[in-house]
């Protein structure tokens, strides 16, 4: 109960030092909502460029050409046990030979062709540790896999993943300037009062909680408000958007799927961890007891 | 209640304190006085632990206070009640506000709050201006309030430090009459100041400090014009 009247009279403090704050509450929430806004933006670009990417590599084939005298259906099922492959199509020689046959004019000879299996992985990256695992598979002699296209689409993924990671690095560290600086402010504005209360006892983690509240307070509504900004974004230019991208690059529209969910949920968290992070970095700073 | 066993005190090599040996029993009331720069306000923050003595020891309630951890000062602080010269009053909250503070941040229930502080309101004479801020009260207002907030949470000892330094020589001495009071309710009460009339006016135990050193200790004492020399 002790406990109850202490915490209901931390949140009092806080509302009352932000009511105190007037206007540059709104500055201060202002400039992180366009922080994280951008943040949000760039997430979600990241991570849909991410999925456009994978499923390209979802698309990869892998060819396994077998030796006379095995069973391509026992062969397949093996396969199918490896790590990263997501479908197994086999192609007998026989249909194989026809196809050929119905396309090229071909002499009429024995058929040359072997059993073959296309092989569908669920990574790019995979391709190659999976083309060696099927080429050790007892029956498979021969392997051909597209190397130049994985590679490349690896390096695109690579670099996306960078990329995503340096700006959330940056902008984290950005929005824990704003906060940090906002409550050192805060804390300067305060000193006097902070004195006073650590004279007449109160602990340290009194006098800090209220400005530990007041960055998360400050975070998640910045955050709400960046959701609020990239939903609207996503309402007015989502069709746009597929209109355009149909016409240049059918492939890619195929592939935007972007739950904007995670987005939102990553602005919500960052936004009151590191509003709260930073508040309670700074006043353990700058409040000495 | 209070016990300094060879304090010392140096800023940057300059001794304030030297060699500072005094004892303060329980629910005794004593003047620290000498003049500017003499020490008093140095020894008043080592006994609150704003300051930690260069060597010796400060002892409060037989503990020594200069061996406490950072976390455990509140502790400390909540044992005692400081009254300052400048008042030090949160200029945003009422008189009941400012008074009730501490006892709100402890967790202590509304209506033992409501008591407690109209309780201590009583005793420095300031039950209707509860509703008050701080700058709609005179100087001497202003200071009872700080008086009542520094026995609002029943300290074994109270500190003032200079306590009558704003104010004008009657108000000073009601002051120091009101300290007077509480110390006879049982609470050890050392005063920091270096105004004559009211150690004069009083006559209680006369602690003289100068150039850093404790040069006398008089029981029902005066303060000597070559003392403030």
């Amino acid at each position: 109960m002790r406990q109850i009247r202490i915490l209901t009279q931390v949140a009092r403090e806080t509302f009352s030092g932000m009511k105190r704050s007037g206007w540059s509450n709104w500055l201060v929430i202002g400039i992180l909502a366009m922080a994280l806004t951008i943040f949000g933006g760039i997430l979600q670009l990241t991570m849909t460029l991410k999925n456009v990417v994978d499923s390209w590599g979802s698309q990869l084939e892998i060819s396994a050409y077998l030796k006379d005298g095995y069973e391509a259906r026992m062969v397949a099922k093996r396969l199918s046990q490896l790590p990263n492959i997501s479908l197994v199509e086999i192609v007998p020689k026989d249909v194989a030979w026809q196809d050929m046959q119905s396309r090229f004019r071909v002499a009429s000879l024995k058929n040359p062709l072997p059993d073959t299996l296309h092989v569908r992985l669920m990574r790019a990256d995979a391709v190659e540790s999976t083309a060696n695992a099927i080429r050790k598979v007892n029956g498979v002699e021969h392997v051909r896999y597209p190397l130049k296209v994985a590679n490349s689409i690896n390096r695109f993924r690579h670099f996306l993943e960078i990329a995503g990671l340096v700006l959330t690095a940056s902008l984290t560290a950005a929005t824990l300037i704003v906060i940090g600086n906002t409550i050192h402010l805060v804390i300067q504005a305060r000193h006097r009062e902070i004195e006073i209360l650590s004279l007449m006892g109160v602990s340290p983690w009194y006098i800090r909680s209220p400005l530990v509240l007041q960055g998360a307070l400050y975070g998640s509504l910045s955050a709400l408000l960046a959701i609020l900004n990239l939903g609207a974004v996503r309402l007015y230019f989502d069709s746009f958007l597929r209109e355009q991208l149909v016409g240049f690059m059918p492939l890619f529209s195929q592939n935007l799927e972007y739950g904007m969910q995670p987005t939102f949920f990553a602005l919500l968290v960052l936004g009151i961890v590191v509003g709260a992070g930073g508040s309670a970095w700074t006043s353990g700073r700058y409040i000495k007891i | 209640m209070i016990r300094l066993q060879n304090v010392n005190k140096d800023y940057v090599g300059r001794p304030a304190l030297a060699n500072i040996n005094l004892q303060i029993g329980l629910g005794e009331f004593a003047f620290l006085v000498g003049p500017s720069g003499a020490g008093k306000s140095t020894l008043m923050r080592l006994l609150y632990r704003e300051e930690v003595p260069t060597s010796g020891k400060v002892l409060i309630g037989g503990v020594d206070i200069t061996r406490l951890e950072p976390r455990q000062i509140p502790l400390l602080r909540r044992r005692l009640g400081i009254v300052f010269q400048d008042y030090k009053l949160l200029p945003r909250q009422t008189v009941f506000e400012n008074v009730s503070y501490i006892l709100r941040a402890l967790g202590v229930e509304g209506d033992q709050v409501i008591r407690r502080v109209t309780s201590a309101l009583c005793v420095v004479n300031l039950e209707d201006k509860a509703d008050a801020y701080p700058d709609e009260l005179s100087g001497g207002e202003q200071q009872r309030v700080g008086i009542a907030r520094a026995i609002v949470n029943g300290p074994p000892v109270l500190l003032a430090d200079e306590p009558t330094g704003n104010l004008d020589p009657q108000t000073s001495l009601e002051i120091v009459q009101l300290l007077e009071r509480i110390s006879q309710r049982g609470t050890t009460v050392l005063i920091s100041t270096h105004d004559q009339f009211i150690v004069n006016s009083l006559r209680r135990r006369v602690v003289s400090l100068k150039g850093g050193q404790l040069i006398s200790d008089v029981d029902s004492g005066v303060y000597e014009m070559e003392a403030r020399a």
